[in-house]
């Protein structure tokens, strides 16, 4: 391929330094910067004058928006890793072709949701007690486990990619495999984190667990379609054209699923009013998020990419745009669920009774702008680790065993 | 103090006249700070009937330690856990501030403490216990709407209530198996 300016590493972490210059990286490296300095501004905020006086959770709402980052950059991690994971264990060899571009996109995305959940928690520092005193039975106890081991198989499966030799096909393989196994527990565990939550029978079931590894998986399909429409300036090259096209039949077939599987939670959350689930679901599609709802989640993240998949699955300019409508929408898709779920108050909203809803009985929510600002913090560190990868690094496979 | 108690606070609500004597001295007592989410016991009123046949009930309320515990089974760190009388309490030490015991709590009885830095709750005011002092609430309430005491002794009056009176749980269809019983009638 034509972007690197010299060939392709031998060994040594120097050799695999180079320089591609036709790849419009910069832009992003700057924009990823930018929020990065947002960030770090707001996560300073957050550090020193303390979440209570910075963040817009409440006692009623104790889980908001970078909860819900944290689930959106994760699960896009996991989701790449097992595309990653049908390459390299089951040998999809059009997702072989990209392999490098999957395994550090899945690498920074995951940093970037560490971030999240590194800001959201109050004490991370005391994390250690997970280790000293660990609740073998709480989701979230194994969540921490679970990301821990994908974020190091990640970097294996890294220095496999980088440093190639047909000797560890094999271990590739492996590596790729368990990538593929852990992501997937990871992620439907983090279904069973918000399931296992007693008071909120809008979480319970299966729903969330399958429905965050299918969006997840879609999200790194759309991911890479974008990637890769910037990288090569939408000029993509045509050993690449059937990867492109594999990845938007992904897409399709993710968002297809996730149709399916909206339709069934809506309507066991709608028929006979089940307490808790209803009112959620309620909030959704006609109180406060029902423009996230409608607009974020079904038009941006369900109609817009369907259509265009469907009606323009060769076009890579039009797949562009499917994947970035998907990833936006995804953001309304991951807020709401969070949202949502604690809205329906646990004591009536009476006088004395300290708790404050809406007049709906609905709990209130807004993220503060500190907590946009970690938000930032989380695509800046994105932007600025992938792009510098793009442009100081060959992520083009040269050749997939 | 011995592993073979149960503690439980039965509430007879009809004598509650909403003198908040009992929000207050929990307050006091466990140095609860003060803000409009802080606080670790509250009195709900609730009005029934409209104009002119009006009527006024209070609802005391506060963590039920259950025994099926949903803020103990999600914590990560154990720094929720239960004492061997059944008191659901909080090592601030290992509370990384997750927020999944606020989360999974049906009753809404956790809340984040700035002093502690910790998510914090009512703990039956379990330092005055050994003592053998019943908890600032109970001890501070004029009509003696609450009454402590241990399950497991059969003459204790917590246990004499129970025998006689009629009593309902708080969310019984969260299978909680709360500790805190409300006479009903």
């Amino acid at each position: 391929m034509s972007h690197s300016e010299h060939a392709a590493p031998k060994n040594g972490l120097a050799n695999l330094i180079t320089y591609n210059k036709d790849i419009p990286a910069y832009p992003y490296i700057i924009v990823g910067l930018i929020l990065l300095g947002i960030g770090g501004i707001g996560a300073l905020l957050a550090l020193f004058k303390g979440h209570a006086a910075v963040y817009n959770v409440s006692r009623e709402m104790p889980w908001g928006l970078l909860i819900g980052t944290y689930a959106y950059f994760v699960i896009t991690s996991t989701g790449l890793a097992f595309i990653g994971g049908l390459a390299h264990a089951f040998g999809y060899e059009k997702y072989g072709k990209v392999s490098k571009r999957i395994v550090v996109m899945a690498v920074a995305i995951l940093l970037a949701g560490f971030t999240q959940i590194g800001l959201e928690l109050g004490n991370p520092l005391r994390m250690v007690w997970m280790f000293i005193t660990p609740n073998f039975k709480a989701p979230i106890f194994w969540m921490g486990i679970f990301y821990s081991i994908e974020l190091v198989i990640l970097f294996v499966e890294l220095y496999l990619v980088f440093m190639p030799n047909k000797s560890n096909h094999k271990l590739s393989a492996i590596v790729g495999f368990f990538a593929l196994l852990v992501g997937t527990i990871a992620t439907s565990n983090l279904g069973y984190v918000f399931g296992s939550l007693n008071a909120r029978p809008f979480f319970h079931g299966i729903y969330f667990s399958t429905f965050l590894v299918i969006s997840g998986i879609t999200a790194g399909a759309a991911m890479l379609i974008i990637v890769h429409n910037i990288v090569f300036k939408g000029r993509i090259p045509s050993e690449l054209n059937d990867t492109i096209s594999s990845l938007a039949k992904l897409m399709g077939m993710g968002i297809g699923i996730m149709i399916f599987l909206y339709f069934w939670k809506i309507m066991s959350s709608l028929y006979t009013e089940p307490q808790g689930s209803y009112e959620a679901v309620m909030a959704m599609l006609a109180g406060p998020l029902k423009l996230n709802f409608w607009i974020g989640e079904m038009l941006l993240a369900v109609f817009i990419p369907l259509i265009i998949i469907v009606t323009n699955s060769k076009n890579p300019a039009m797949l562009k745009i499917a994947g970035i409508s998907f990833m936006i929408g995804l953001f309304f898709t991951r807020y709401d669920f969070i949202v949502a779920g604690q809205m329906p108050v646990l004591r009536e909203p009476l006088p004395g009774s300290g708790v404050i809803a809406d007049s709906a009985g609905l709990a209130i929510y807004s993220p503060s702008i500190v907590e946009w600002m970690v938000y930032a913090l989380g695509w800046g560190v994105f932007l600025t680790l992938y792009f510098a990868a793009e442009k100081f690094l060959d992520l083009n496979t040269s050749e997939h065993h | 103090m011995g592993n073979n108690k149960r503690y439980a606070i039965v509430l007879d609500s009809s004598k509650c006249i909403d003198c908040k004597a009992c929000t207050l001295a929990c307050k006091m007592e466990n140095d609860v700070e003060i803000g409009a989410e802080s606080y670790r016991i509250w009195v709900s009123l609730k009005v029934k009937g409209s104009y002119p046949n009006v009527s006024m009930e209070m609802e005391p309320s506060q963590c039920q330690h259950c025994e099926n515990t949903p803020c103990q089974s999600v914590c990560p760190t154990q720094a929720t856990y239960k004492t061997p009388e059944g008191v659901v309490l909080v090592d601030y030490d290992k509370c990384i501030l997750c927020k999944a015991c606020m989360t999974a709590c049906p009753y809404d009885a956790r809340f984040p403490s700035h002093h502690h830095h910790a998510i914090e709750k009512c703990t039956f005011c379990y330092h005055r216990l050994a003592e053998g002092r019943e908890p600032a609430c109970v001890e501070t309430c004029p009509p003696k709407v609450r009454v402590f005491g241990d399950l497991n002794d059969p003459n204790s009056e917590v246990s004499k209530l129970l025998a006689t009176k009629k009593v309902s749980q708080m969310k019984p269809d969260r299978n909680t198996r709360p500790r805190l019983f409300y006479i009903i009638g």
